[in-house]
């Protein structure tokens, strides 16, 4: 398919500064983005991440603050400048997609293009691109979870925003129509090239798609940065804080593809450059050069010799390079190191383990993990 | 020379029917207002719209019969616009029915718009639609069926008020005498065979005309299969 992308410039930049005061809740950030490819925004409910997504979409008005996107001022208090949702050409999938019940698919479709200005996109193609061929008949009241919010997806696409906000799209879908639309966001990123900014509760979700990761507490910045960092930022953030146990510890990586099926049904990751990762085969084909995939921190154990007479597949050399210790487990972080490349590993072992090997910071050890314990979520 | 009885039919539905279209246009904006403001005056607005529904219509009759006549200003200054009396005219009425069916205009208007809510005209700016684009492209279609209701309500109740527009219209055939007020002159000349020919097409028509909206406001077809099937 050969789509012409929606973006001519490399990166959107987004600039929020914004107060909002609810009786319960204050949403107070100050952030600056460079919004290329999808942008995660992850918190617990409550942390103010659908709130944000609201005030950059126009839709909350009794907000104190600036917000520029691309150099332009969307809205600012002081100047009392206010630029209508309708007026600012960002699109906005929401959670319970909103599809309109009087229409067709395909006349929600149509509401779509027939208010959007520039019209550079083929209804046609769109339609192919989301699967939606043999629904465009039917009612909104007649499709599934996983349809209406495909349908929702492209009637956004279809309006040709600047930039598309996805608010928590997928929370009330099952695990397939969540892995088939995740899928076809990351493909309309790749063919469209539409900045998103992607709301989720989910770290899982947000691994497998997202660039970056901006992530939010109590209605406030805490972090933002590159994906796999800022999960491994979070890993600490769990052990310190007495939060919602939601974050499971990991190690997020994305590692490029050796071979697709080595003959035995496994497929291989190369770390390092010449590390090898194995984990069950993901796809019979695919054009992929890279995997993004995640290692669960309980997932992975900890040998003080090098498990040569072991059934399981994975086993690096690291040097550990902290400890932290709560309660009765011990987060370690270890680092493998070869041809000046080095990749952060997260390992969660019980305290009585710890002892026993006598681990310490700066000690040798050998991280194993079945091939099984490597996940990935689009394949 | 026209039959009297017909005559009050035509003037009837030409009262009705211009106070429907009126209320239409003003029930619009006003039950607009009242489902999205949370102004602390909401329940009073609320209450001066309902009160038709328990006051006499004499009573609204007895005062817009003063506001109306030539002392008072919003006669003065009809009479000084229009150059003829306000009090006992055709516009009489229509004014007097449109403050009397106003609750049942406003009222399935207002409920329909709550109940519609904000989620579905957020989706309609989010895709570049403005407000009254979103009313007519999604308000409308979808609250059709209480658009239905508010003015065949409206419509019903316009035709059967009787103590209002004897009040403020007298009984001037051609200009005010309806067919309620006909119905009561047949009743007081002891001519009951005229009276039940009236009566009798009232009773008829309303009662037509009621089943008619719970007929198109019915549950869908398609909906009542869908609860069937889970």
């Amino acid at each position: 398919m050969n789509l012409p992308s929606l973006i001519t410039h490399s990166s959107l930049p987004l600039c929020v500064n914004v107060q909002l005061n609810y009786e319960q809740f204050t949403l107070a950030i100050s952030q600056k983005f460079d919004l290329q490819g999808i942008t995660g925004v992850f918190g617990h409910s409550g942390s103010g991440k659908s709130t944000l997504l609201r005030v950059i979409a126009g839709l909350e008005k009794q907000v104190s603050g600036n917000i520029t996107l691309n150099n332009k001022v969307l809205a600012d208090s002081h100047t009392k400048q206010f630029i209508k949702a309708e007026q600012r050409h960002i699109g906005l999938v929401f959670q319970d997609a909103r599809l309109f019940p009087h229409l067709t698919v395909l006349a929600n479709l149509q509401f779509a293009v027939k208010r959007c200005q520039h019209a550079r996109l083929e209804l046609n193609e769109i339609i192919q691109l989301t699967e939606l061929d043999t629904l465009l008949d039917k009612h909104v009241d007649e499709l599934s979870g996983g349809q209406k919010q495909r349908v929702a997806l492209a009637r956004a696409i279809l309006t040709e925003p600047r930039l598309l906000l996805l608010d928590e799209p997928l929370s009330a879908l099952d695990r397939q129509a969540k892995t088939r639309l995740l899928k076809l966001m990351a493909t309309i990123q790749t063919e469209l090239q539409i900045p998103m900014l992607y709301v989720s509760h989910s770290l899982d979700e947000l691994q497998q798609v997202c660039d970056k990761l901006l992530v939010l507490a109590q209605g406030e910045v805490v972090g933002y940065g590159g994906i796999h960092e800022m999960i491994h930022q979070l890993n600490y953030l769990t052990t310190t804080s007495q939060t919602e146990e939601i974050i499971h510890q990991q190690t997020s990586l994305s590692l490029p593809i050796k071979h697709l099926d080595n003959g035995y049904g496994l497929t291989v990751l190369s770390l390092n450059d010449d590390e090898e990762i194995y984990l069950p085969v993901i796809a019979k084909q695919t054009t992929a050069q890279s995997l993004r995939c995640f290692i669960l921190a309980r997932d992975i154990s900890i040998s003080l010799m090098e498990p040569i007479h072991s059934s399981i597949v994975n086993h690096l050399l690291a040097k550990i390079t902290t400890i932290t210790t709560q309660k009765n487990m011990a987060l370690v972080t270890a680092l493998c190191t070869k041809h000046g490349e080095a990749q952060e590993f997260f390992v969660n072992i019980s305290a009585f383990s710890q002892q026993k090997l006598a681990l310490s910071v700066g000690q040798k050890i050998y991280l194993q993990f079945k091939a099984g314990a490597v996940r990935t979520y689009l394949y | 020379m026209i039959n009297p009885d017909l005559l009050a039919l035509l003037t009837t539905l030409k009262m009705a029917v211009l106070t429907t279209v009126i209320l239409l246009f003003i029930g619009t904006p006003l039950a607009w207002i009242l489902a999205k403001t949370q102004s602390r005056f909401k329940v009073i607005i609320e209450a001066i719209i309902a009160l038709p529904l328990v006051l006499p219509p004499t009573v609204l009759g007895f005062y817009l019969l003063i506001a109306f006549s030539p002392q008072y200003l919003p006669g003065q200054i009809w009479q000084q616009v229009t150059g003829k009396q306000l009090a006992f005219s055709f516009s009489a009425i229509v004014i007097g029915s449109v403050l009397y069916s106003m609750p049942f205009v406003v009222q399935p208007l207002q409920k329909a718009f709550e109940q519609l809510g904000d989620p579905l005209l957020e989706a309609g700016a989010m895709l570049g639609a403005g407000p009254m684009d979103r009313f007519f492209h999604i308000v409308l279609p979808i609250t059709k069926a209480s658009y239905i209701t508010a003015a065949s309500l409206g419509f019903a109740h316009t035709v059967g008020e009787f103590g209002i527009i004897l009040m403020i219209g007298g009984n001037i055939p051609g200009e005010t005498r309806v067919l309620s007020i006909a119905l009561f002159d047949h009743v007081e000349a002891f001519d009951y065979a005229k009276a039940h020919v009236l009566a009798i097409s009232l009773l008829a028509g309303s009662l037509l005309l009621l089943a008619a909206i719970y007929l198109l406001n019915r549950p869908h077809k398609r909906s009542i299969n869908k609860v069937v099937n889970k």
